[in-house]
């Protein structure tokens, strides 16, 4: 288990982290969910022992951070790089042998990964020669290769196609499947909430939000309305009993104030737009995000 | 610190395979082949054609001896003589013979002429009219010749035989001995020493700033994709700085090598002088305390930038305390004991190429040599504590480039 305790940042003269706790068990994926700038990358740094936090532990199954749990560790960073003049098997050594694997091993499970990522005929060459997503998935094995107990990704999909999204995806539930401890870090709702077990939302700093995907949904369930509609759907917004309206073309998401009823607010939409839907039903992590951000603590409104 | 030699092999193996490395290996013999040896061996190579110098002398008292002693004391490889004169007499007044002359250096028939004035009167100014007035070697036999038929005249005129003169004139050869406080001498030319001494300062300079460059741009790189996100989660920044010096340490002794067998073997193949072995043990002592304290340099200088261009401005900062030795070299080759000298010495920026420039020149003192060498530790133990607290925390921030006193404040609060 992977357990962060009251971790606290703090650069010149801003409180990047305050308080931040969370934990992740070994088969757990925690989905690390914020607004730019709320201090994901930061706590994933101090997580990672990139940073030295101000207050606070990381423990790592019950141990605290020593040279040794490094190795324990598997990053994958937001921004992706490689060594570009680098050759592809090279930089995979090299980042495996930084954590602590033998050369021989490494060069074994080398083979492996790239095997089942079908990159092995560009294993000599140098990793500028390789389109984008394959620089991505060396990256990846580059970040897995020594079989780490936790595992940090920090916005996995950014820049992948779909086809490549779904081949990620796969890998990443294996590594679930194998026991490992995932820490997600993510704007993408929809992913987080398909790969999560655990939500942690953080927002200035601060953990606004905390707990399994199903209880989360649950607390925020009670009060909303989907719809499928035809026509311009712009009045949704201002629409009395709303508290919270996320309206896109032909579709919305209304989450109504308490007390008023779905049968009320169904009549007060005939006659305006022309509906093909109306579905009371969970909130999605998207509404929730943006409805906790907006109350949490500098929230502007 | 397992994790820094992995990180110094990976250093190693990626420079010594990149282009940057390959070239200075090759060109900075290749320069300094070309600044020391071409010059020469151009110069030597014009000494295969007879030229025709023209001259003007109307009295005809120097004409006819120069032409004979210059045509006779500078001949070509296959005896033919180097320089031939042609007296020009055809016209009445000095003006008509230079008109004449002048005719002639246009159309190629002579390089130059010499307008022979009243001398015999004790006017001692001869002109010399040419195209290209830059032959020094010309100017200089010239001088020679017409010096000796002068003097000669002027002491047959007193009276005297030239030819007692001649043989009572003591030939001088002033030969410049080297000695050491081992007792030992040697014999040291002016082009010897400045040789020498020169090889190992460019030498010492190209290392030096190869390797400082390469590890400026392998933490820009890292900086700028975010590589270094994932090796300072994987070793220490402490680890990750001590295997980047490691490497590039072991890359310039890779180079060093390199020059050193190719030097052994041209010395051997050629015969030159070979390096007094305690000479090569002394300045390689240097070499590595030089390599060390600039690397930390370099480590707290450029590890704070983020872009190529800020590198290279940098970079010519450096340069130029560089090259000072360079410059120095001559000044100090003719007077190694200046005050001066000794003071920028005990600069640490400057010990290792001042010493370097030293002791091919004169041989310092078994104390200053203990000095400098303690001087120089001292001064790379703080100069890596120093780069290593600004290592920590440049190697994680990007955009703006840091104010000077926000670097202290790295170093100071760590």
């Amino acid at each position: 288990m992977l357990k962060a305790t009251n971790l606290r940042k703090q650069y010149s003269n801003v409180l990047a982290v305050d308080g931040v706790s969370f934990e992740v068990g070994r088969g757990q994926v925690l989905g690390l969910l914020g607004p730019n700038g709320a201090g994901k990358t930061t706590t994933i740094r101090i997580v990672l022992n990139i940073l030295q936090a101000d207050a606070g532990v990381v423990s790592y199954d019950g141990l605290p951070f020593s040279p040794q749990t490094r190795n324990l560790v598997g990053y994958l960073p937001e921004e992706r790089g490689l060594y570009r003049k680098s050759r592809v098997l090279d930089t995979i050594l090299y980042f495996a042998q930084l954590r602590g694997m033998s050369a021989s091993v490494a060069k074994a499970e080398a083979y492996n990964w790239l095997r089942r990522f079908g990159l092995l005929e560009h294993i000599g060459k140098k990793v500028e020669e390789l389109s984008k997503g394959n620089q991505q998935k060396v990256q990846f094995v580059a970040s897995v290769i020594h079989d780490p107990a936790y595992v940090v990704l920090d916005e996995p999909y950014s820049g992948l196609d779909p086809v490549n999204q779904m081949l990620f995806t796969e890998v990443f539930m294996e590594l679930k499947q194998r026991g490992k401890a995932v820490i997600f870090s993510t704007h993408q709702m929809d992913a987080a909430e398909k790969l999560s077990d655990h939500l942690c939302l953080i927002n200035s700093g601060q953990v606004v939000l905390k707990g399994s995907v199903r209880d989360i949904k649950k607390q925020h369930g009670r009060n909303s309305v989907h719809l499928e509609f035809d026509g311009d759907g712009a009045f949704l917004k201002s629409l009395q009993g709303v508290r919270n309206a996320i309206v896109y073309e032909h579709s919305a998401e209304l989450e109504l104030l308490d007390g008023v009823g779905t049968g009320a607010m169904l009549s007060s939409l005939i006659g305006k737009v022309d509906l093909r839907k109306f579905e009371i039903r969970e909130p999605s992590l998207h509404s929730i995000f943006l409805q906790t951000v907006n109350m949490g603590p500098n929230a502007t409104r | 610190m397992n994790k820094a030699f992995v990180v110094a092999t990976w250093e190693y193996l990626e420079k010594v395979k990149s282009k940057a490395f390959l070239i200075s290996l090759i060109m900075t013999p290749a320069m300094m082949l070309m600044f020391g040896v071409l010059p020469t061996f151009f110069a030597q190579q014009e000494e295969n054609v007879t030229q025709a110098i023209g001259i003007v002398d109307q009295s005809g008292n120097i004409a006819p001896q120069f032409s004979e002693r210059l045509e006779d004391r500078y001949r070509l490889p296959d005896d033919q003589p180097r320089y031939l004169v042609r007296w020009i007499r055809e016209g009445k007044t000095t003006d008509d013979l230079r008109k004449e002359a002048d005719r002639m250096v246009f159309q190629d028939e002579i390089v130059g002429y010499l307008v022979i004035g009243n001398v015999a009167h004790g006017d001692s100014v001869i002109e010399y009219r040419a195209k290209h007035t830059g032959d020094f070697r010309l100017s200089k036999r010239v001088e020679d010749v017409l010096r000796q038929i002068l003097t000669e005249q002027r002491i047959a005129s007193r009276g005297l035989d030239p030819k007692l003169v001649s043989d009572l004139r003591v030939p001088l050869d002033l030969n410049p001995v080297k000695l050491s406080e081992s007792g030992k001498e040697e014999e040291g030319g002016f082009e010897k020493v400045f040789f020498s001494a020169y090889v190992f300062l460019m030498m010492l300079f190209f290392l030096i700033f190869t390797s400082g460059q390469l590890l400026v741009r392998s933490v820009i790189e890292e900086k700028s994709n975010r590589i270094v996100e994932i090796l300072v989660s994987s070793c220490s920044p402490t680890e990750l700085m001590a295997g980047k010096v490691l490497g590039l340490s072991a890359l310039g002794f890779t180079q060093l090598a390199f020059w050193g067998i190719m030097g052994l073997a041209l010395s051997l193949q050629f015969g030159f002088d070979l390096v007094d072995p305690v000479h090569a043990l002394l300045l390689t002592v240097y070499f590595v305390l030089g390599y060390l304290f600039y690397a930390a340099v370099f480590i707290a200088l450029g590890s704070p930038l983020t872009t190529e261009q800020e590198a290279q401005q940098v970079n010519s900062y450096l340069v130029i305390v560089l090259v000072i030795p360079l410059v120095l070299a001559l000044p100090a080759i003719q007077n190694p004991n200046a005050g001066w000298i000794s003071i920028l010495t005990y600069i640490p920026l400057l010990t290792p190429t001042m010493m370097a420039l030293r002791i091919p020149i004169q041989m310092p003192s078994g104390l200053e040599i203990l000095a400098t060498i303690l001087l120089m530790l001292v001064s790379i133990y703080g100069a890596m504590w120093t780069a290593g607290r600004i290592f920590r925390i440049a190697i994680l921030s990007t955009g703006k480039r840091p104010s000077l006193r926000e670097l202290v404040a790295w170093v100071r609060n760590g």
